[in-house]
């Protein structure tokens, strides 16, 4: 038994997100219903008490002392991961981990870090890392008229199909790295609800003043774009490779930098109805 | 050319994950985890290193799949990028001391027209868990070049570490 499992629990919860099975306990029983909000689209309460990551949360409260704050603590099994006096960051963490986690460790689905849009019957890709403006060309194309899918993750099954992982849009403040929430109906969107084909993989990035003159890559070249922000890339390549082969048989690939995400926002949609 | 002759490679098979898709052939290593696209001319060239064909071999078999004439240094640029990308067996290696044309100056030689059927193998290095997601890193997690900053708190010293124990 580890020291943490020595503490005093006020409450717990099992529960399955894309086949995997994730405990929470917690030291403040109404944290339980705070964390709700931050666990992974679609996951559902569960019976099972054997799970395959088991997060810890602590919260601090206030001290003993007046004007005195102690620090909220978030363990992911037996590694710390957050300790901090601010318990949002400390659920935007949890949140992270545990969607990281699901990712990574999902049976049946390929989960690619991309934002996602639907337009006329196909999925519009666009793989990227942090800070390489997905979510806002994901916001401009909803503006448009394509429909959310996500700004987070493209969740792939093994035919190649695009299912929905529609979690607020997160928009960053300037150069900050903090983020803001948005529901896609602030930009006048709607959710997308049955999986797509892929159309088109953009692989872009934002430059001031950029043109978006993007150049096509052949399908081996766009499923490599993919696989470099697939979570699951080297624990499970034989599946990744099989379930990114099927998504970009069939799309184009571009890629290019962009400037402002409304004009190449334009020419995506343009592009795909050709 | 007798240099060409003697020199038989042999592709390497073992820990990899090999995927063809549209004339392309797509290669995982599980040992570097590197992931490699391999166009229609290198993916030739690669299946027919058998450790029994020699170079002018290679080369003639090219010739037939694509049904037009291929020179010789478009065969030792496929063989000096898959030497490049470990997939060649080691003991095979036979390119040591062969300075190959470069891709540019191949186009450049053979025309535009045919850049198409100068082989080309394009990598990455497969990402971890970690460096796809978006958010900083916790304790232990890795940090530094692509991988994501450490969390408000913590110091990045190849992991990223609570400076406060």
């Amino acid at each position: 038994m580890d020291k943490i499992d020595r503490l005093g629990w006020a409450g717990g919860m099992s529960l399955t997100a894309y086949g995997v099975r994730v405990g929470v306990r917690v030291n403040d029983a109404a944290m339980l219903d705070a964390i709700r909000s931050y666990l992974p689209v679609g996951w559902k309460p569960s019976p099972v008490s054997v799970v395959e990551r088991l997060y810890s949360l602590i919260h601090g409260g206030a001290g003993e002392r007046p004007g005195v704050r102690r620090f909220n603590l978030l363990y992911g099994d037996i590694v710390r991961l957050a300790r901090t006096t601010d318990l949002e960051e400390m659920l935007e963490m949890f949140e992270s981990d545990l969607q990281l986690h699901v990712a990574e460790a999902a049976r049946r689905r390929v989960f690619i870090h991309a934002g996602v849009v639907g337009w006329k019957g196909r999925a519009i890709l666009i793989p990227g890392r942090s800070l390489s403006g997905k979510t806002t060309l994901v916001a401009a194309l909803v503006r448009l008229g394509a429909t959310y899918y996500s700004d987070e993750y493209a969740v792939m099954d093994k035919s190649g199909r695009v299912h929905p992982f529609p979690k607020p849009l997160q928009i960053r403040e300037g150069a900050s790295t903090k983020q803001t929430k948005h529901s896609v109906e602030e930009f006048g969107g709607r959710v997308g609800h049955r999986p797509l084909p892929v159309g088109l993989i953009i692989s872009s990035r934002y430059r001031s003043g950029a043109r978006w003159r993007p150049r096509p890559l052949s399908t081996g070249q766009g499923m490599l774009e993919l696989l470099a922000n697939t979570v699951s890339a080297r624990r499970n390549p034989r599946a990744a490779l099989s379930a990114l082969q099927q998504a970009a048989s069939g799309a184009q690939t571009l890629k290019g930098e962009r400037g402002e995400a409304a004009n190449a926002a334009h020419a995506i949609l343009k592009r795909l109805e050709e | 050319m007798e240099r060409t002759r003697r020199i038989v490679p042999m592709a390497r098979k073992d820990e990899l994950v090999i995927q063809e898709v549209s004339g392309e052939t797509l290669v995982y290593d599980l040992k570097s985890h590197e992931a490699h696209c391999l166009n229609q001319t290198a993916a030739l060239v690669w299946k027919h290193c058998d450790g029994r064909l020699t170079v002018a071999q290679v080369m003639e078999r090219l010739e037939r799949e694509l049904k037009s004439p291929v020179s010789q240094e478009v065969v030792w640029l496929a063989l000096d990028q898959l030497e490049k990308s470990d997939l060649l067996e080691k003991g095979a290696r036979p390119l040591a001391g062969y300075a190959p044309v470069s891709r540019r100056a191949l186009i450049r030689s053979l025309g535009i027209a045919t850049a198409v059927a100068v082989p080309l193998v394009t990598s990455i290095v497969a990402p971890t868990a970690a460096q796809t997601g978006s958010k900083c890193g916790g304790v232990g997690a890795s940090c530094g070049g692509m991988n994501p900053e450490c969390c408000k708190g913590l110091v990045c010293d190849g992991s990223c570490f609570d400076p406060a124990g």
